[in-house]
C-alpha cells in the first residue's frame, strides 16, 4: 500500500482542481475552423432540400418522455428518421415530470447530450455564463430553412428579445408564422342557450354572462378555474388571458418588463395602470361571487370536478383540454355541451400580444463544436425542426402511411386508422403513443397551414376568428450584461414575490384597490426603480448598437 | 414501530384500576381509533379509486366504495411492459441496496460501539458531519459520473448505503449490550468476527429488523437517485414511472404555448399504479413485526 503524506495529498488535490478548471476553459468560437467539422455534411445544402448525411451519423439528444406517450425505442419515427437523414438519434430519456431538474444537472455537470430540446426562454440564460451552451446565432448560416423562415415571417424583432448583451442568442426557438392563441374560456353552451345569453365577445360580456348564470343558479359560482400551480399567483391561465385584454403579461405569461411605447421606456408590469385595471376587473368578479375564490388555490382536479358535476359552468381551457378533459368530464350530465369562446377582448381591442410567435426550443451543447460532424448536425437540426418537410414528418409522419394530402391546400387528412387528439377518436392506433409522431420534443411551430392541419373543425373556426386580430408590435430588445442580470434577477424575484402575493389579495378582496398607491410604494421599497432603471439602460445601450 | 415498546400481554396485577385510569383507557382508545381511521382513509380511498371509472372519480363520487366498478384499468396498467420492467428494477434495487446498507451500517456501528477504539470520536464526527453538510447536487452527480456508476445499480446502492441516523441508532443499541457477553466469548477463544456473527447479531434481531424496514421502505420509495443517475427508462425504478404519471401532468415543465403538455393521465390509472406500487412494501410490515417482539424479549432476558 502506498502511503501519501499530507503534503502530497494537498498537491494532488490542487492538481485535480486545476485540471478541472482547465476542462471549463472557453473555446473561442472564432478559432474553430468549420471546414474541419464538415464530416457527413451536405455540400450546397439549401432551404427546401432533403437533408441526408453523406455517412451514417449519431447524435445524442435529451428526450422528454411525456407521461401521456412515454418514449419507446421501437417508434417508427426513429427508423424513418434514420432512413431519411442517415442520422440516428441517441436519446437520454428523461421523465417529463422533472425534466428541468435533470437538464440543469446534466448541463452544469458537463454531461449533457449534444441536443437539448424543450427549453423555454429564458431558462437557457442560466447556462450561458458557464459556457455550456452554444451561441446558436453565430451559426444560423448553416441553417438555410431556419434563416429563410425568420426572414419570410419577419421574426428578427422577436429573436432580438432573446439576445444577450453580446448580441447573440443561445436558444433556437420554435417559430410560428402567425400568433397561435390557444387558451381561452370554455363555456357550457347548453346553459347559454337555456338562459338566452349570447356568446360573449368582450370581458364585459363575460361579466354579463356570469351574472345571468348566477341569477339562474344563485348558490353556485359560475366560474371556477384551474391551473393554479405555483410559483405564479394562482388562476394563472385566467389572469394571463384577462391580462392580454388589458395589454399586460400577467399570470403564467408574466413578463416583468412592460414596454410603454408612447413614453419609449420600459416600466414594471406589476406597477402599471393596465395591471391595476386587470386586477380591478377580476376583483369585481370575485366580490360579486361570480368567480369561485378557490380558483386561485385549488388543484386542477378539484376545478375539473366542479365542472364535471355541474357546479361551475366556465373554466379556462385549451384545444386539447377542451376535447380530452372538459368534454369527457361532462359526458354524464344530460344535455351538457361545452365549447371554446373566442378570446374575450378588453381595452386593447381585437389584437393579440406578439410574444407567442416563438415557442420552446433547442439548446446545443458547446462541446458539439469540437465534433467533426458539427456542420452536418446543424444541417440536420435545420431540416428536422425548421424545414417544411421535416416539420411535416415530425408532426404527421409518412405520407400514405399515417396521412394523405397536403397542409398547404388543406387537403391534408389523417389516416382513419390513426387517432390524434380530437381527430379519429375511435381509431385503434395513436399517432403519439404508437408511432412517436407529434412528439412535443420534435413537433412544434410552423406555418399557419401546418398549424391548422392539426385542428378539428371547431378549432379551425376558433383559429379563423383569432387570425382576424392584429398582432401588437414586439417590444425592443434590452439584453442585460451578466452582472446586470444577476442583480436584476434578484430584484425581480423580490418584486415578483410581492406582486404575486398582493395580486391574490387584491383579487380576493383582502386588500382594497384603493391601496394601489401604497402597493406601488412597497414595490419601490423593493427596488422597483433600480430594476426599471437597469432595463432602460440596457435598452438605450442596445438601441445604440443596432 | 409501536410493537417495539409493547409489553407482553399480561394483565396489570395489584389494585383495581382507578376510575381515572378507565376514563383514560376509553379516551385513549377513541383517539387511537381516530388516528387509525385518518391513516387508513387515503389508502382505502386510493383502493376504491383504482376500481372505479374515470368519470366517477372526476365528478368526486368516489370516497370509500368504488363506483362504476371495473377491472379494465388494472388490465391496462398491468399490460404495460415498461411498468413491469421498472417494477422489477425496484425489487432488485431495494433488495440489493438494503443488503449492502445493512451490512455496511452494522459494521460501522459495531466498530463505533467499542469504547476502546482509538479515533472513535473522529469516526463518529465524520459520519455526523455528512448529516448536516453535503457537497450538493451537482458535485454528487459529477462524482457518481466520474466513478462510472451512472446507469448501474451501484449509483442507487452506494451513495445511500449508510444513513447516519440509522447508524447512530444501531450504535446505541450495540452499546447497550452487556460487554460481559463479549468478554465471555473472547475467553472461550472467539475472535472479533466470530463474536459479531455468533453473539452480537443474534441478540440484535430487533434492531436489525428495524433497520431492514427503514432501509427497505426508504429504497422502495426513493425516486430521485434513480431519476438522476439513470439515463434509460428501462433502468428506472417504478417510483419514477409513478411520479411521471402523477406529477408530470401538473409539473411546471410545460405550461405555456404547446398544449400537448396539459394532458392529464386518467385518475383511475394513477390510482391503480399507486396501489400496485405500495402493495409489496405494505405486506412486508406484518412479517417483520414478529422480529421486533422476539428481539426485545431476547435482549430483556439476557440483559
Amino acid at each position: 500500500m502506498v502511503h501519501l503524506s499530507r503534503r502530497q495529498l494537498l498537491a494532488a488535490a490542487g492538481a485535480a482542481a486545476v485540471a478541472g478548471m482547465a476542462g471549463c476553459s472557453d473555446d473561442d468560437p472564432e478559432s474553430v475552423d468549420l471546414n474541419e467539422k464538415r464530416a457527413g455534411a451536405m455540400d450546397g445544402y439549401k432551404a427546401g432540400d432533403q437533408f441526408k448525411a453523406t455517412e451514417p451519423l449519431k447524435f445524442s439528444i435529451m428526450l422528454l418522455s411525456n407521461q401521456a406517450y412515454p418514449y419507446k425505442p421501437e417508434w417508427p419515427f426513429w427508423a424513418e428518421l434514420t432512413k431519411r437523414t442517415n442520422v440516428t438519434l441517441d436519446p437520454v430519456a428523461v421523465p417529463g415530470s422533472d425534466y428541468d431538474q435533470k437538464r440543469s444537472v446534466m448541463v452544469s455537470a458537463g454531461n449533457a447530450p449534444l441536443l437539448i430540446p424543450k427549453t423555454y426562454h429564458p431558462a437557457e440564460e442560466a447556462y450561458i455564463a458557464g459556457g455550456a451552451v452554444l451561441a446558436v446565432s453565430d451559426y444560423t448560416d448553416l441553417m438555410p430553412n431556419y434563416s429563410d423562415k425568420v426572414k419570410r415571417w419577419n421574426l428578427q424583432a422577436n429573436l432580438d428579445t432573446y439576445a444577450q448583451e453580446d448580441g447573440k442568442y443561445y436558444l433556437l426557438p420554435g417559430v410560428h408564422e402567425g400568433v397561435w392563441q390557444d387558451y381561452t374560456l370554455a363555456v357550457r353552451t347548453d346553459i347559454l342557450s337555456k338562459l338566452g345569453v349570447p356568446m360573449p365577445k368582450t370581458w364585459d360580456d363575460v361579466t354579463t354572462m356570469l351574472r345571468e348564470m348566477k341569477k339562474a343558479y344563485p348558490s353556485q359560482y359560475p366560474l371556477s378555474d384551474r391551473w393554479s400551480t405555483p410559483p405564479q399567483p394562482g388562476g394563472n391561465a385566467l389572469i394571463s388571458i384577462v391580462g392580454q385584454g388589458y395589454g399586460v403579461n400577467s399570470g403564467w405569461s408574466w413578463n416583468p418588463a412592460y414596454w410603454d411605447a408612447t413614453a419609449g421606456r420600459f416600466a414594471f408590469t406589476g406597477a402599471t395602470d393596465q395591471y391595476r385595471q386587470m386586477l380591478q376587473y377580476l376583483a369585481a368578479l370575485v366580490s360579486e361571487k361570480l368567480v369561485d375564490p378557490e380558483s386561485f388555490t385549488q388543484t386542477d382536479d378539484n376545478a375539473r370536478q366542479k365542472f364535471a358535476s355541474g357546479k361551475s359552468f366556465v373554466m379556462c381551457c385549451n384545444a386539447q383540454t377542451l376535447v380530452k378533459e372538459a368534454r369527457k368530464d361532462i359526458a354524464k350530465l344530460p344535455g351538457a355541451t361545452v365549447a371554446k369562446i373566442p378570446l374575450p377582448m378588453g381595452p386593447m381591442g381585437a389584437s393579440l400580444p406578439p410574444d407567442n410567435r416563438l415557442e420552446n426550443g433547442l439548446m446545443i451543447s458547446r462541446k458539439a463544436l469540437q465534433n467533426k460532424n458539427f456542420v452536418a448536425m446543424m444541417q440536420f437540426v435545420d431540416w428536422l425542426w425548421y424545414s417544411d418537410a421535416g416539420q411535416m414528418f415530425a408532426r404527421w409522419g409518412v405520407e400514405g402511411e399515417t396521412f394523405t394530402g397536403k397542409v398547404e391546400d388543406a387537403s391534408f387528412k389523417l389516416d382513419p386508422k390513426v387517432k390524434w387528439s380530437g381527430l379519429n377518436p375511435d381509431a385503434a392506433k395513436d399517432l403519439q403513443v404508437d408511432y412517436g409522431y407529434s412528439n412535443g420534443v420534435f413537433a412544434y411551430g410552423g406555418s399557419t397551414a401546418m398549424l391548422n392541419s392539426q385542428f378539428s373543425k371547431e378549432e379551425k373556426a376558433f383559429q379563423a376568428e383569432m387570425n382576424k386580430r392584429t398582432i401588437r408590435p414586439v417590444p425592443p430588445g434590452r439584453p442585460l450584461t451578466v452582472e446586470e442580470r444577476e442583480q436584476a434577477t434578484l430584484q425581480e424575484a423580490a418584486l415578483r414575490d410581492h406582486v404575486d402575493q398582493q395580486t391574490l389579495k387584491f383579487i380576493l378582496g383582502q386588500r382594497p384597490l384603493s391601496e394601489w398607491d401604497a402597493y406601488v410604494a412597497e414595490l419601490k421599497g423593493k427596488g422597483l426603480d433600480q430594476y426599471v432603471g437597469t432595463l432602460n439602460k440596457a435598452y438605450e445601450r442596445f438601441k445604440g448598437k443596432k | 414501530m409501536v410493537s417495539l415498546i409493547d409489553a407482553p400481554a399480561t394483565r396489570p396485577q395489584g389494585p383495581r384500576p382507578t376510575r381515572g385510569y378507565r376514563v383514560f383507557q376509553v379516551v385513549n382508545a377513541l383517539v387511537l381509533t381516530a388516528v387509525v381511521v385518518l391513516t387508513l382513509f387515503p389508502f382505502v380511498n386510493i383502493l376504491a379509486r383504482s376500481f372505479s371509472g374515470e368519470q366517477e372519480i372526476r365528478s368526486g363520487q368516489v370516497n370509500l366504495i368504488p363506483r362504476g366498478f371495473n377491472l379494465t384499468t388494472y388490465r391496462i396498467v398491468m399490460s404495460d411492459a415498461m411498468f413491469w420492467t421498472n417494477y422489477r428494477n425496484t425489487v432488485v434495487y431495494t433488495i440489493a441496496a438494503t443488503a449492502v446498507a445493512l451490512a455496511l451500517t452494522t459494521c460501522y456501528a459495531y466498530v463505533l460501539s467499542k469504547r476502546q477504539l482509538k479515533g472513535r470520536g473522529l469516526l463518529v464526527a465524520i459520519a455526523v458531519f455528512t448529516m448536516f453538510f453535503n457537497g450538493g447536487l451537482i458535485p454528487n452527480y459529477v462524482l457518481v459520473s466520474s466513478l462510472g456508476l451512472r446507469n448501474t445499480i451501484w449509483a442507487i446502492v452506494l451513495p445511500n448505503a449508510i444513513n447516519v441516523f440509522n447508524l447512530l441508532v444501531m450504535k446505541a443499541f450495540f452499546e447497550s449490550l452487556p460487554t460481559e457477553l463479549e468478554e465471555a466469548a473472547a475467553v472461550d477463544g472467539m475472535g472479533t468476527y466470530g463474536t459479531l456473527w455468533r453473539i452480537v447479531l443474534p441478540l440484535s434481531k430487533a434492531v436489525l429488523a428495524t433497520m431492514l424496514l427503514f432501509y427497505a421502505v426508504a429504497f422502495w420509495n426513493s425516486w430521485f437517485p434513480g431519476f438522476l443517475y439513470m439515463d434509460r427508462q428501462e433502468l428506472f425504478p417504478v417510483t419514477v414511472y409513478l411520479r411521471n404519471l402523477i406529477a408530470g401532468a401538473t409539473g411546471g415543465t410545460d405550461q405555456t404555448a404547446s398544449s400537448d403538455a396539459a394532458l392529464q393521465i386518467a385518475a383511475n390509472i394513477q390510482a391503480v399504479t399507486i396501489v400496485l406500487t405500495m402493495l409489496p412494501i405494505l405486506l412486508v410490515y406484518p412479517f417483520i413485526q414478529r422480529f421486533f417482539v422476539s428481539g426485545v424479549m431476547l435482549g430483556a432476558v439476557k440483559g
